[in-house]
């Protein structure tokens, strides 16, 4: 049985051409076969089926005149012939409609496919309906996503489906999502209506798993629903349905996904189409910190997903909402460029930088955004461990010098960018350590237990230790007070085991190819200082096995020099020597400046990576007690943030599923608000597709499923979709029309049509 | 030769056809001497003159004695051979009139001219020919007569018949067999469009009269092949109605009933001992009568 599926089966209303998927999907005996066309528009040209009907007509009103003598044969003739005259013609007249009618049909490429690989009829109907949430899914046209379309698409399935089937409704994101499972048609309506479009990935596996299980559960818990579909609706993103996406472990995604085939009829569903996109794929700051009245850099770039690129493509820097530079740039097919804008933040606080890029349908990646804390000053605290009577004699005093070069050399207007405050062990316990970006330990000979937790806190919060070690520091105690990462005792801080003192001098320094931030501004600088800088005596520094340490800079003999390591919110640096001259001649060569800064800089960049997430991402903050806060999420919507880990003293935001700013506001009016920045994973820009036979062939290769494409027609207003996939007809139906004009040709001549003197025999018998 | 004669007399081919003599088949009655048999015994059996021995001819009537002399073949005539009485018998119904683009001229045209070149030989072999003009009635009658003057009489009576008119064929064949009182030869020249029956009873009431009658279906090429690639409006002559008609579809159909149509004279003709000669208007005069007269 067939059903001839019109150029809009999914939308159509009424009519004799308005059979609808559901018709051949969800009637309740539904056609096996159907048909579906990848060229409707086509169609149009049935209409010249007519010409044979109409040229016979017209031959019959446009014709010759001649006298006749031999009218009685002719009447005769007619006479005998007549009814065999007009079943042949209209045989013949059959056969030329027959013949443009399949010609226009194979032009039209019509698809014929199976509505259900497994279909066994009768029972109630369990409909998994998975909504592709990829933020491709954005991708507008004729005024409506794809994601839209998709939802159009959920929504006729529902409304087509009997009474007593049961949905459920899948947000195949990231992390897929079951929002709802309802076997009220109006609940699922509600539920598909209120669906949101995530602004991150797709992942496939993960969605076949969760169905999968659904499948499982539904079936286990309500036998009465005797069959499962899974409808698949999506855009066919290569990033999302490429074999590559399955990996790793695509044995298993091929095992889950045979299983789930097996106990539900799976039916993709592609609303997309081949389309071109550019997308903001970074935005970043050149110089760190940021502080009032300094220049800083911002690089952009911005890659093209297509074949076209964009000559003159403009771009927009705003900060915090004020437009302050536009420059155009001239983007490559399938390549990248990227601009520097540079800015001078006016006031502390937090600052929002966006740089948009417009021009292109899909609008979620053409814009990107940076929240940027701007402070007066970089404030750091450097600890002597060994008080001394006067200037630069604790290594304290290199180090203010070394972070504020310029302190009291600045005049009334400037700021200078770092701020060294140099103060005794006391201070740990005295100061309030959140004021602080950094917390320099220079030669500290022990921690209290009190100082350890008060450094431990300070590290939650955000903090950054730097320890200088010395001859006071006892490994030992160090050990059991801040406890090594790795290590069961201790409060696991330190990112290294220090070990024995050596005394042996090292003259150089193997900076492990200057690949580690710190060592960034050094790199391509050659022999600029660093590499021969004389190092008389160290700790032997040891990282432990499956830790997240990182040797920065290493000695001559190979012990690890600078080893640093994320702690909590906040990261520890150790430095196997001291900052005292008597240790090494660091203190007093110039390398030491930019080394000992560009550590501030490393370490306050993690707050950058802390307020500028990708989709997804949480959005974290200290907790404090009695303190309450709330985040205002990019939609507008308002939410209280929840404690994650109790011991972590962290409040935590998780539904960051969209990308924009998020503003988490204190329970008090003192109390500043903090600008996150969410961006989308830009791999997802890239909208090329995956093709039908890839996803049969290589995605999921020995899977049984239907695929169906549902594509806008801007032939007219509205949505027009077409159904095309399954196996391609025009082929066939081209030789079908092949062998009709042969047979047109055969019956032409069988009927007489044909040239008089090779018929044989007419006038036998008749003597001349 | 008359003025009227010169459009249906061409010189040269009657100069071709000069050497065709026509011979009765069967006995004639005649008035005078001929080389045809006469049903008449004890008449004249005196020598009258010697002429050229021709192919055909019985060598019984050779004179040896001249062979002797002379080393030729001549032939002796006798008194007792009669003169031969033709009447050409020329339907002038409308259908005649028809002519296709392939045709030369209108079947009348043609059975025209073949009429004066059968009129001129008759007439130099010192037979009598007369002529009956004819459509659905005998409109002239002009009596067979040995006369040369004869030939001008006929080319001008054919000249003032104008094709029009119904055909009725087998009761003109009636009415002629009345009129004919002597035994004689009768050439039809028609496009014999009526029925089959009518028109072999009448070639029976003729055969009755013991006439030698021979037939000449005068065709137009159309009306054998017909050729008709297009639709076509069909306007009947002779009065009858027009059909509109795809001859590509009826063609077939048509070729065989017109075939059978033919067959059926053909073998009327065969069963009456009448000479059947098929004339299509757009071959030779010339090779028709040729092949005809070669063949009796």
């Amino acid at each position: 049985m067939m059903t001839l599926l019109p150029a809009c089966p999914l939308f159509a209303a009424h009519g004799p051409w308005s059979s609808t998927l559901h018709d051949s999907l969800f009637a309740t005996h539904a056609p096996l076969l159907s048909v579906g066309w990848l060229a409707p528009a086509m169609l149009g040209w049935l209409a010249v089926a007519a010409a044979p009907l109409l040229i016979h007509l017209w031959s019959r009103r446009n014709y010759r005149e001649t006298s006749w003598a031999a009218m009685e044969c002719l009447l005769a003739a007619m006479r005998r012939q007549t009814r065999r005259i007009r079943f042949e013609q209209w045989l013949l007249l059959a056969v030329r409609t027959l013949l443009v009618v399949l010609v226009v049909v194979a032009v039209a490429e019509p698809r014929l496919e199976s509505a259900w690989p497994t279909v066994s009829p009768g029972g109630r109907v369990h409909r998994i309906l998975a909504i592709d949430g990829s933020y491709s899914m954005g991708y507008q046209l004729g005024g409506k996503t794809r994601f839209d379309r998709a939802k159009d698409v959920a929504r006729r399935i529902v409304q087509e489906s009997s009474a007593g089937d049961a949905f459920t409704l899948v947000l195949m994101g990231a992390q897929p999502r079951l929002s709802a499972t309802a076997v009220d048609a109006a609940a699922m309506l509600d539920e598909i209506d209120r669906l949101r479009l995530p602004h991150a990935g797709a992942n496939l596996r993960a969605t076949v798993a969760l169905v999968r299980r659904v499948v499982e559960s539904v079936g286990r818990e309500k036998p009465r629903w005797m069959r499962h579909e899974v409808y698949l609706v999506t855009d066919m993103q290569r990033a999302s349905w490429s074999p590559a996406a399955a990996e790793p472990a695509r044995a298993d995604f091929l095992r889950q996904s045979g299983e789930l085939a097996r106990a539900a009829s799976l039916v993709v569903l592609d609303v997309g189409q081949p389309a071109e996109n550019r997308a903001v794929t970074s935005l970043e700051l050149l110089e760190w910190p940021v502080t009032v009245g300094r220049s800083v850099s911002l690089r952009v770039r911005i890659k093209d997903f297509g074949l076209q690129g964009r000559k003159g493509q403009p771009v927009e820097l705003r900060v915090d909402g004020r437009r302050m530079e536009r420059k155009e740039m001239d983007v490559p097919p399938g390549g990248e460029a990227s601009a520097t804008f540079d800015h001078r933040f006016r006031s502390p606080g937090e600052h929002l930088v966006e740089v948009c890029a417009p021009g292109d349908a899909l609008e979620v990646d053409n814009c990107r955004r940076l929240a940027v804390p701007v402070r007066e000053a970089v404030r750091t605290l450097c600890i002597e461990g060994r008080p001394a009577g006067g200037a630069f004699h604790g290594a304290a005093d290199y180090l203010a010098v070394a972070l504020a070069p310029r302190a009291g050399q600045a005049g009334p207007s400037e700021h200078a960018p770092v701020q060294a405050d140099v103060a005794p062990e006391s201070a740990i316990l005295e100061r309030n350590l959140a004021n602080y970006d950094g917390l320099f330990l220079c030669n500290v000979a022990q921690f209290t237990a009190s100082e350890a937790k008060a450094v431990d806190a300070y590290l939650r919060a955000g903090g950054n230790v730097i320890l200088f070690l010395g001859d006071q520091v006892s490994a030992e105690r160090y050990h059991r007070a801040l406890g090594v990462a790795g290590m069961p005792a201790g409060l696991g801080l330190l990112p290294a085991e220090i070990g024995p003192l050596v005394e042996q001098p090292q003259l150089r320094l193997d900076p492990l190819g200057n690949r580690h931030p710190i060592l960034q501004a050094f790199r391509g600088r050659g022999q600029a200082s660093l590499l021969t800088t004389p190092v008389f005596k160290h700790y032997r520094l040891k990282t432990l096995d499956g830790s997240r340490a990182v040797t920065v800079l290493k000695l001559a003999d190979g012990d690890p020099l600078i080893v640093e390591q994320p702690v909590h919110r906040g990261r520890v640096i150790v430095v196997a020597t001291s900052a005292e001259p008597s240790w090494t001649a660091l203190p007093l060569w110039p390398s030491f400046v930019p080394l000992v800064q560009e550590m501030v800089a490393y370490c306050l960049a993690g707050e950058m990576r802390q307020r500028n997430l990708t989709v997804g991402e949480p959005i974290e903050t200290p907790a404090t007690t009695g303190r309450t806060l709330a985040v205002q999420a990019a939609d507008g919507r308002t939410s209280p943030m929840t404690t994650r880990i109790a011991e972590d003293s962290l409040l935590s935001y998780a539904d960051t599923s969209e990308s924009g700013v998020y503003t988490v506001r204190g329970g008090t009016p003192s109390e500043h608000d903090q600008l996150f920045a969410v961006n989308v994973d830009t791999m997802e820009g890239d909208l090329s597709r995956v093709e039908p036979e890839t996803l049969r062939s290589r995605t999921w290769t020995g899977v049984p499923f239907a695929y169906r494409s549902i594509r806008p027609d801007a032939a007219e207003a509205g949505i027009r979709v077409a159904v095309d996939g399954g196996t391609a007809l025009p082929t066939e139906l081209l030789w079908a029309a092949l062998g009709l004009l042969l047979v047109e040709t055969w019956l032409g001549w069988k009927m007489g049509y044909h040239d008089p003197a090779i018929v044989p025999g007419l006038d036998e018998g008749v003597d001349a | 030769m008359a003025d009227s004669s010169a459009g249906l007399l061409d010189p040269a081919m009657l100069a071709r056809l000069r050497g065709l003599r026509l011979r009765a088949r069967t006995a004639v009655e005649g008035y005078t001497s001929g080389v045809h048999r006469s049903p008449f015994h004890g008449f004249s059996v005196e020598f009258a003159e010697h002429r050229d021995y021709a192919p055909g001819d019985d060598p019984r009537y050779l004179d040896w004695k001249a062979f002797g002399r002379t080393d030729k073949y001549y032939l002796k005539q006798f008194e007792e051979e009669t003169n031969l009485a033709c009447h050409l018998v020329l339907d002038t119904s409308e259908s005649m009139r028809y002519q296709s683009p392939a045709a030369v001229g209108s079947k009348l045209d043609y059975a025209r001219r073949a009429a004066a070149a059968l009129a001129y030989l008759i007439l130099h072999e010192q037979d009598s020919v007369g002529l009956v003009t004819f459509d659905c009635e005998i409109r002239r009658f002009v009596r067979a007569s040995g006369n040369p003057s004869r030939l001008n009489d006929i080319l001008r009576v054919m000249e003032e018949s104008p094709a029009a008119r119904k055909t009725s064929v087998g009761p003109i064949f009636h009415d002629l067999a009345e009129r004919l009182k002597k035994r004689g030869v009768v050439i039809v020249l028609s496009d014999l469009f009526d029925e089959v029956e009518s028109i072999l009873g009448g070639l029976k009431h003729l055969r009755h009269r013991r006439h030698e009658v021979v037939l000449m279906h005068v065709l137009d090429p159309a009306e054998v092949d017909f050729p008709f690639d297009a639709m076509t409006l069909f306007r009947g002559l002779e009065g009858r109605a027009s059909v509109l008609a795809d001859p590509r579809a009826l063609r077939r159909a048509y070729l065989a009933e017109f075939g059978r149509y033919r067959r059926g004279l053909q073998s009327g003709c065969r069963a009456l001992g009448i000479d059947y000669v098929s004339m299509r208007t757009d071959c030779g005069l010339e090779a028709a009568i040729a092949t005809w007269v070669a063949g009796r």
